[in-house]
């Protein structure tokens, strides 16, 4: 028997998010609970709400808090070739297959900030892929879009992704790629110019075009067990015959309803190819 | 109803085969013994007849040797007496036979000393008897006849020969008493042999039939051992796999009952500490069964804690009853049997029976047990395991998550660390200014508060003067309420009296004085109605207007105005009409005195400023729920610039207007607030000297505040077929085999109004070993031919209800059905048109009969499969070699061509299901073949996957696309896409129309006229679905022009003016590379030209604001993807401009 605390907590969480649903369009109800309790915890406590009621309220009242609000909901983190390993995996054991098509596209759902993006634009221009292929940026929070299509870092963050570079099997140096001014580095504005930034929710939208690639990763753990399958079922569709789904690194399909579609190649690094 | 507890059986197995081993070993033993004594038996006669034998033969050697002592006597005597040689004859002759001879006897007799003696004796005599005889004969010889006689005469001789013949009598006596003691013993031995052959017999036929006994029930044991194995074999079979526990209790159920040959059973799952069913077999759905049944509780309960197996026999009334749709009846004999797992029970099975209960049953489901509870318990901990996985995964989710979480969190606090930092030193400088600045503000903050205090002040006078003026205003309207009153009193009676006066009843009024009355009146009137407008408009805004909403019938309604306008109209010499449309509803709910008084106002106002021409009241249905009336003139209508203030109390259009026509001109203020009150509007439309139209639209019931209904849009529906020719009765049905389709056959339809011809084709075809279904309309085609998938279809055009090309089209143009082979068989020549359409054949009536047959060989050639063909063009040589021995396999047969000229070749010659090309040929680039494939009809056009070592361009892309399947780039893994390509293609092939077919049907398809030969602009990024879209699209007869992104969207619209060609509507994808689509619909909506463009935007985005998004950015309208064909081709066709 749960503490009526609890259960009055987590319905007050469900009117909340039915209320930014109605009044944002924005769908976080198959979100992972225990996650999405902790954030909104912290937001509440950053609006002075007290309770989710509270928070409710004001952001019915107070459309401009949604924007910061959405900062909370959306965690917005990651570096540049993180994992280097799956970079390699992906640099040795994927490319080459998608060297036989004649046009590419490449989905990276829920980019955040854009460094996935911008790894991946390195990788598919050193594999001299780039100019044949059209990346898909999306996200939900338009703020990070922005920064994405900015692709401004501060420059302490760029020695870690300069190190995870190198390891993940980089050609050259990762300085070639951009200029560091201001204590920030801009990327090579060349590397965006094959790119679609557009604000897509995998809760809601359904699919756009048909890709040969997908990068996920890192997203679905926020999500529920449905809204998992709702999402690998769109990356599914989205994928032409044959087509990869790359995860992150605690994310698997042996638990989605929809495994049988997928075969995991390269074991460990949850790369998956769609079977015929 | 006897309950047994069955105890576990014994296993018989190893008593059963030893004793059948024993058996056949003690069989074994008694022949051997028999055929041992047989033996022995037989040796013993053997012998002493093999002894007798011997003793013969020494007889009658003796009496030879007697004997050819007396022929060498007889002789010696003749010659001693004769002295003649001749008689010496038998001598020599016998003399050598006996020295042969004796030796032999002597031999013979060698086993017997005492006959040794008598023989050694024998030899002597016969020694000296012959040597007697050599004497007398050589006395003969050489003395003369004397002598020898003389030497016989002694009677030596004599005497030797009697002592032989006595040796040799006793000799033969001896033999005698031998051969007597044979012929005893072989007697003894026949007897004990016929005594032992007739007990061995005896013996045998027993020992026989108890070996027989013993194998029959070996072999019956053997067959219980197969039954049982065979179902242990079954049940492990249906066990096997990775299976929920549900689908092993059902499994497992299933096949028990089968094999049984149980009625009915239950599966009861260990739950914890109870029992849950897990699965049911042919339990009737209205029965009610326990879901859960504790350990001990009941038979069930009581088989599952005892661990062994409970037989129930005789089961009484009130048991579960088994029905099929004919009948019910109660299981008879119960069985039920607990399923173990290490010692534990894990399930319990029950079954019903109507015939008791065999052992054999009893033992396979004791032998079943294990595997059945193994099986359970192995799904429990799947499930378990699974479980637990799920857990797993989720910890480590939630993990990542708070790794997640907390690196932001760090992020944050090294962001705020900083900022800290910063804003620190910002602060203590801040801190020095600030002081300062406090200094300046304290004098401000004074000065502000002054400020302030009048502020207050004057807001609070303002306020006062509102709340007065408001006041004011309403004393007004009470005021001009209560005045218009007071006025109209009085000048009713006025108005009366004048009446009387000009009716002059007295008649003593001159002519003048009458055109006086009339005047007064007439200006009575005018003020009257100048009153009654003031006094309603007052009292509207001061809120007095009462409205009272009943059913109003439009006919009383336009005929009551009719009644009441017609003879203004007349006087003004003008036509009026008064009319509803179709669609108008019959009666409506509103306050008809209102509605009346409104209309009134606006037939009055048309009337009254229209010198010549038409004044018409039009009724007609405004959207749901809405009516309109719409009162239109030819007047002089209002200038564009005063259309608003007619509207506007105390201001009419022109101040002269007032003079010219009468009229206060409050009526159309007052129309409008009484339109307002009664939930509608007015609306006006109107150019100077070109006629108004004033509208009133009102809801059709009134009742609070209506909401407004959308616009009409996007409601047309798509327009229906139109029935080809005149509908004709359907034809009697003839018999067909629609009853009894079984599957071994292939069916065919046949489509037929004739019922005699109908009855051949039948018959043909199942002649043919076809079913054959038949019907003579088009609409039963349809449906058969969806509903049976037949393997061909003979069709004939004419039908009673629709032409059977129609049927074709239909057919070829729907998925499920365009792969059904078609012949055409009609009495008048579409031939051609029935090919285009996909046909496969057509023939002319009349028809004979091996054309019919050939035909329907046709169809059923087309069925079947065969040897896939691909061409594999490639200039490479080794290229070439290794690719067709890449795809080549039993069913493929690959070709190889090593140049365009080849290729062609090939393609004219024979058709080919596939077709790899290498883009980079001798004679001719792959875009050249392609293009002069596509353009030629000599050659066959397989589907075409490309297969090139060269990067293509964006334009060559697509360019290649329309005519081919599939574009692989050579490279480390490019094989296996080949070969996986191709595949798929040829695995296609079968249920897929033909290139050619398609490409016909493209042409065939009916070019509606609303979309023939209009412009497209499709703006997407996505090549596979510019390709998808362009082929759904063009075969409508529109033109398609392709942007790839919103630059070149405004590219290609740039280029169209300048060229001056028209762009009739844009298809507008939201996600594209460079300029998005919403960007792109703004950026055209700034430009005046194409303000009026129809743009239709594509996005997959799915919430209620994106899609007002795209509205908002100018769009007309939005289709979420995926797209739904339907929806596009209607909605292009809403807002293509006609």
């Amino acid at each position: 028997m749960r503490m009526p605390a609890e259960m009055r907590e987590e319905v007050e969480m469900s009117l909340l998010l039915e209320a930014i649903l109605a009044r944002y369009h924005y769908d976080f109800r198959g979100y992972s609970i225990a996650s999405l309790k902790r954030r909104l915890k912290q937001a509440a406590e950053r609006f002075d709400s007290g309770t989710f009621l509270n928070l409710r309220d004001r952001l019915l009242m107070e459309p401009a808090i949604f924007p910061q609000l959405l900062d909370y909901l959306t965690v917005q983190v990651s570096e540049m070739f993180r994992d280097p390993p799956f970079f390699r995996a992906l640099r040795e054991e994927v490319l080459p297959h998608l060297k036989t098509y004649p046009s590419l596209k490449v989905w990276i759902a829920g980019c955040s900030s854009g460094e996935e993006l911008y790894s991946m634009a390195i990788l598919f221009r050193e594999e001299g892929l780039e100019s044949r292929t059209i990346f898909y940026a999306t996200d939900i929070h338009s703020g990070a879009l922005h920064k994405a299509e900015a692709g401004i870092y501060s420059i302490e963050r760029l020695a870690q992704f300069s190190k995870n570079y190198q390891d993940a099997g980089g050609k050259a140096s990762l300085s070639d790629y951009f200029t560091a001014a201001y204590g920030n580095a801009v990327f090579d504005k060349t590397l965006r110019r094959q790119t679609v930034f557009s604000d897509h929710s995998l809760v809601s939208d359904s699919v756009f075009a048909e890709v040969h690639l997908v990068c996920c990763r890192n997203v679905l753990i926020y999500f529920d067990k449905e809204l998992q399958n709702r999402a690998v079922g769109l990356f599914k569709d989205a994928l032409v015959r044959r087509g990869f789904l790359a995860l992150g690194a605690k994310e698997g399909l042996h638990l989605s309803c929809h495994k049988q579609n997928f075969a995991e190649i390269s074991h460990g690094k949850r790369i998956y190819q769609k079977r015929g | 109803m006897p309950v047994n507890a069955l105890p576990k059986t014994v296993q018989s197995r190893t008593w059963s085969s030893l004793s059948l081993l024993a058996s056949v070993l003690v069989l074994v033993a008694f022949f051997i013994i028999t055929a041992w004594a047989a033996f022995l038996n037989t040796r013993t006669v053997r012998d002493a007849a093999h002894k007798v034998d011997e003793s013969r033969g020494l007889v009658s050697e003796m009496e030879d040797v007697l004997s050819l002592l007396k022929d060498a006597e007889t002789g010696q005597r003749g010659y001693v007496i004769t002295g003649d040689e001749k008689y010496l004859a038998p001598y020599d002759d016998a003399l050598p036979q006996i020295e042969k001879r004796l030796p032999d006897i002597e031999q013979r007799v060698a086993s017997d000393d005492e006959e040794r003696a008598r023989m050694d004796t024998i030899q002597v005599l016969v020694k000296s008897k012959l040597d007697e005889l050599a004497r007398t004969i050589a006395l003969r010889r050489t003395q003369g006849f004397e002598a020898a006689r003389a030497e016989v005469a002694t009677d030596r001789g004599m005497s030797t020969m009697d002592q032989i013949r006595s040796q040799f009598a006793e000799l033969e006596q001896d033999q005698r008493k031998i051969v007597a003691v044979r012929f005893d013993e072989a007697q003894v031995a026949f007897e004990s042999a016929v005594r032992s052959g007739v007990t061995s017999a005896a013996v045998g036929i027993v020992l026989t039939v108890i070996a027989g006994w013993l194998l029959q029930l070996a072999a019956r044991a053997r067959l219980k051992r197969d039954w049982l194995r065979t179902g242990q074999t079954k049940l492990t079979e249906r066990l096997i796999g990775d299976q929920t526990v549900d689908e092993v209790a059902g499994q497992a159920l299933q096949c028990l009952c089968q094999y049984l040959d149980a009625k009915v059973g239950t599966f009861f799952v260990a739950d914890g500490e109870s029992f849950r069913r897990a699965g049911a077999f042919a339990v009737p759905s209205d029965a009610r069964l326990p879901a859960r049944i504790a350990s001990g509780d009941g038979l069930l309960g009581q088989a599952a804690k005892l661990g062994r197996a409970l037989l129930v026999k005789d089961v009484p009334e009130g048991y579960l009853a088994i029905g099929s749709s004919l009948g019910q009846d109660r299981p008879r004999h119960l069985l039920i049997s607990p399923a173990m797992a290490d010692n534990a029970v894990t399930a319990v099975i029950e079954f019903g029976f109507f015939e008791p209960v065999t052992a054999a049953a009893v033992e396979l489901l004791d032998e079943c047990a294990e595997a059945v509870g193994i099986a359970i318990a192995s799904a429990l901990s799947r499930q378990r395991i699974v479980e637990l996985l799920e857990e797993t995964q989720r910890q480590s989710e939630e993990l990542q998550t708070q790794g997640e979480e907390l690196r932001v969190s760090n992020e944050e606090l090294e962001e705020q660390a900083r900022a800290l930092q910063e804003s620190q030193a910002r602060l203590e400088q801040q801190q020095v200014e600030m002081e300062q600045v406090n200094l300046q503000l304290t004098e401000r903050t004074e000065l502000l508060q002054n400020q302030r205090n009048d502020l207050a002040e004057t807001k609070t006078t303002l306020e006062r003067q509102a709340a007065a003026l408001d006041q004011a205003s309403r004393y007004k309207s009470d005021f001009l309420a209560n005045m218009s009153h007071e006025l109209r009193t009085p000048l009713n009676s006025s108005l009366i009296l004048a009446q009387l006066l000009a009716e002059n009843r007295g008649g003593n009024l001159t002519a003048e004085q009458i055109r006086y009355a009339t005047t007064i009146k007439s200006a009575g009137n005018d003020l009257l109605a100048l009153i009654n407008d003031v006094l309603d408009l007052s009292k509207i805004e001061a809120g007095r207007m009462d409205v009272r909403p009943q059913k109003v019938f439009l006919a009383r309604l336009m005929t009551s105005l009719t009644q009441q306008f017609d003879p203004v109209a007349a006087t003004r010499s003008l036509a009026l009409r008064i009319h509803a449309l179709e669609n108008a509803p019959a009666s409506i709910e509103t306050d008809p005195q209102r509605l009346e008084q409104i209309l009134r106002n606006l037939l009055s106002n048309a009337l009254k400023f229209t010198e010549q021409g038409t004044v018409e009241l039009e009724i007609s249905e405004a959207g749901i729920g809405r009516i309109a009336f719409a009162v239109r003139d030819t007047g002089i209508g209002i200038d564009e610039s005063q259309q608003r203030i007619v509207f506007e109390p105390f201001c009419q259009a022109d101040g002269t207007t007032n003079r010219r026509y009468g009229g206060t001109g409050l009526g159309l203020s007052i129309s409008r607030e009484l339109a307002r009150l009664l939930g509608g509007e007015i609306t006006l439309q109107s150019r100077a000297g070109a006629g108004s139209v004033f509208t009133l639209l009102l809801p059709e019931t009134l009742q609070g505040v209506v909401p407004r209904a959308p616009a009409p849009m996007a409601a047309l529906p798509a327009p229906e077929p139109r029935p080809r020719g005149p509908q004709r009765e359907a034809p009697q049905a003839v018999a067909d085999d629609r009853d009894n389709i079984d599957g071994a056959r292939k069916v065919i339809l046949v489509v037929e109004d004739d019922p005699n011809f109908a009855e051949v084709l039948a018959s043909l075809g199942r002649e043919q070993k076809f079913k054959c279904l038949v019907t003579a309309t088009a609409q039963e085609a349809l449906s058969l031919a969806r509903q049976y998938m037949p393997s061909g279809i003979l069709l004939d055009v004419n039908l009673p209800d629709a032409s059977g090309l129609a049927v074709l089209e239909r057919l070829k143009n729907e998925p499920a059905t365009r792969h059904i082979p078609v012949h055409v068989i009609s009495a008048s020549d579409y031939a051609e048109k029935a090919l285009e359409l996909g046909a496969l054949g057509y023939l002319l009536k009349p028809v004979a009969k091996e054309r019919l047959i050939a035909a329907l060989q046709e169809l059923e050639g087309r069925m079947s499969q065969r040897l896939k063909r691909v061409l594999v063009v490639e200039d490479n040589a080794v290229q070439r070699d290794a690719l067709c021995g890449l795809l080549a396999s039993r069913e493929v047969e690959v070709i190889g061509a090593k140049s365009a000229a080849d290729c062609l070749e090939h393609l004219e010659k024979s058709t080919f299901d596939c077709m790899v090309l290498d883009l980079s040929l001798p004679d001719a680039s792959g875009f050249v073949l392609l293009d002069q494939l596509s353009s030629s009809d000599r050659y066959a056009f397989p589907p075409v996957i490309i297969y090139t070592g060269r990067e293509l361009t964006t334009d060559e892309e697509q360019r290649l696309r329309r005519h081919s399947q599939a574009i692989i780039i050579k490279g480390a893994k490019s094989p296996e896409r080949l070969l996986d390509e191709v595949a798929l293609f040829l695995h296609q092939v079968v249920a897929d129309l033909p290139r050619e077919h398609q490409e016909m049907i493209a042409k065939a398809r009916s070019r509606e006229a609303a979309l023939d030969g209009k412009r497209v602009l499709l703006a997407e990024d996505d090549v596979r679905n510019v390709f998808a879209l362009t082929s759904l699209l063009e075969p409508y007869g529109l033109n398609i022009e392709i942007a790839r992104n919103g630059k070149e969207v405004l590219d290609a619209l740039e280029q169209a003016r300048n060229a001056n060609t028209r762009i009739d509507l844009v298809l507008m994808d939201i996600m594209m590379p460079e300029m998005d689509g919403l960007t792109a619909i703004r950026r055209i909506r700034q430009d005046a030209h194409w303000k009026r463009l129809p743009i239709i935007a594509l996005t997959a985005k799915a919430m209620p604001n994106d899609q007002q998004e795209c509205l908002e950015a100018g769009a007309n309208d939005y289709l979420s993807k995926p797209l739904n064909v339907e929806k596009l081709l209607s909605l292009v066709r809403v807002w293509m401009p006609r």
